[in-house]
Formats: structure tokens, C-alpha cells, sequence
């Protein structure tokens, strides 16, 4: 079933939106003027993809940069390691880093799952019933 | 991960990077891939995509000059061979890239 999510004039190509519809997430992407729908979460820690930023058909997430191809929602690459920097990190706080590098090292990045988009005018549908074939 | 997706999603973001640079990929196809899988494998290891012909150091800060596209760190070495050190770019110009070879630095800077 589709439910209306956005109006057209809502995203510019290369844009992306946050929006809910029919009780999910989504994170709506104009890609060259045509829009495809996601689950708004990142396969890796679920961080916001409406955050993050696009280029042409690759989804960046805002938080470890792992990169998904937004016309099928597979995950494209790894998580990008943090930039320890010059900076002097006092050893209790570095032994946490740590901490969070070995969790953060169990963690298996999925694929998103894409919906299928209609175009009605210039009304958005998204229909988040029917799963597509990633996932 | 599909290695053959993240190699076109590579191409795909480099070219951006390159065109203006005024380099592209060497039209040696079977060499693009197969820089390009190296790449990819090295992504994975490290998270971070380095050039397959470069050493990685201990040094963070000499290892960011050879993430590829490395073009802008190594400009006038890469201009004057006409292509990168792994011969993954090439000048726009170039049409025959195995008539162009690896020249060291030092021995550009001699002249």
C-alpha cells in the first residue's frame, strides 16, 4: 500500500528527507531527479541517513561513513577509522576508544531496505508494505 | 560486500575527483580492475582505500598523502610521468599508457 511521504518540490537533486510514512522511517533521495526510499536507518549503528550526504547514487552516513548504493540499499563499504589526530588522549580515555573499537569491531553492516517509489503529480508515494530485494 | 560494486562506486568517486585534476582512468581496462581490487581489498583492512603501489608507514600524516586519489599530493611528480605512481590516472591526453613508465622523484627534480 503506498502512502503519500513528500511532495516533489520538497527535494532538489542530490537532496535527501527524512520522512515517516505508513508508521516507518524513510529517508526519501533524489538521485538526478528520480526518488528512491530507504529505511532512514544505517545498516552499521543506525545513525540518521537523512544526515549524511549524497553523491549520485552513493548514500554517505554521517556517522562512521559507511557508503550504500540507494537503487538497491546495499552496503558498499566498511566503517571509515576514526582520526585519532595530534591531539594527546589521557589513557583512561583511550583505553575507552579502545573499548569501543573492539564492540564496534563485532559489528556486521546490513544492508538497508529500499521501498518501492510512485510518483503521483507531485506527490511522493512510498509503499512500505512491500519489501524490495535487498535485506 | 561485493567487491565489484565497491570498485564501481570507487570509479564513480574518483572520476569526480580526477576530471578537474585534468587525469582519468588509463585505458588500460585490466589494469584499472585490478588496481582498483587492490583497493578494495586494502579498504577493507584498513577502512581507508591507500594506493596499492605506496608503502604504509606508522606516520598518519605521510599515509593521508597516499590515499588515492593521491594526485594532489604528488602533482608535479604525476605531471611530469603523466600518470600516477601506479599508472591507475593517466593524463587526459594519453592514449598509449604503456609507452609512459615510473620515473623516481629525485631523478625529475635532477632534471
Amino acid at each position: 500500500m503506498f502512502f503519500e511521504a513528500a511532495r516533489l518540490e520538497e527535494i532538489v537533486p542530490g537532496g535527501l528527507k527524512a520522512v515517516e510514512a505508513g508508521g516507518k522511517e524513510i529517508v526519501l533521495c533524489n538521485y538526478e531527479g528520480k526518488i528512491f526510499a530507504l529505511n532512514r536507518r544505517c545498516g552499521h549503528t543506525n545513525a540518521p541517513l537523512d544526515m549524511g550526504t549524497l553523491e549520485g547514487y552513493i548514500l554517505t552516513c554521517p556517522m562512521h561513513h559507511v557508503q550504500f548504493d540507494i537503487t538497491t540499499g546495499e552496503a558498499l563499504s566498511v566503517p571509515v577509522p576514526r582520526d585519532p589526530g595530534n591531539e594527546v588522549i589521557p589513557e583512561r580515555i583511550l583505553k575507552h576508544f579502545q573499548y569501543i573499537a573492539m564492540l564496534m569491531s563485532h559489528i556486521r553492516i546490513c544492508e538497508i531496505r529500499s521501498y518501492p517509489v510512485k510518483i503521483d503529480g507531485d506527490s511522493i508515494k512510498v509503499d512500505v508494505e512491500e519489501d524490495s530485494s535487498c535485506v | 560486500m561485493n567487491p565489484e560494486s565497491r570498485k564501481r562506486a570507487l570509479r564513480y568517486l574518483f572520476q569526480k575527483v580526477i576530471d578537474p585534476l585534468g587525469y582519468k582512468f588509463s585505458p588500460d581496462e585490466e589494469l584499472v580492475d585490478f588496481l582498483l581490487e587492490q583497493e578494495v581489498k586494502l579498504e577493507q583492512k584498513h577502512g581507508i582505500t591507500y594506493c596499492p603501489c605506496q608503502g604504509i608507514t606508522k606516520k598518519r600524516e605521510d599515509n593521508m598523502k597516499i590515499v588515492c586519489p593521491c594526485i594532489p599530493f604528488h602533482r608535479k611528480h604525476y605531471d611530469a610521468m603523466k600518470r600516477c605512481w601506479c599508472g591507475l590516472y593517466v593524463h587526459k591526453d594519453v592514449t598509449n599508457p604503456d609507452e609512459l613508465r615510473q620515473i623516481p622523484f629525485d631523478e625529475i627534480k635532477r632534471g
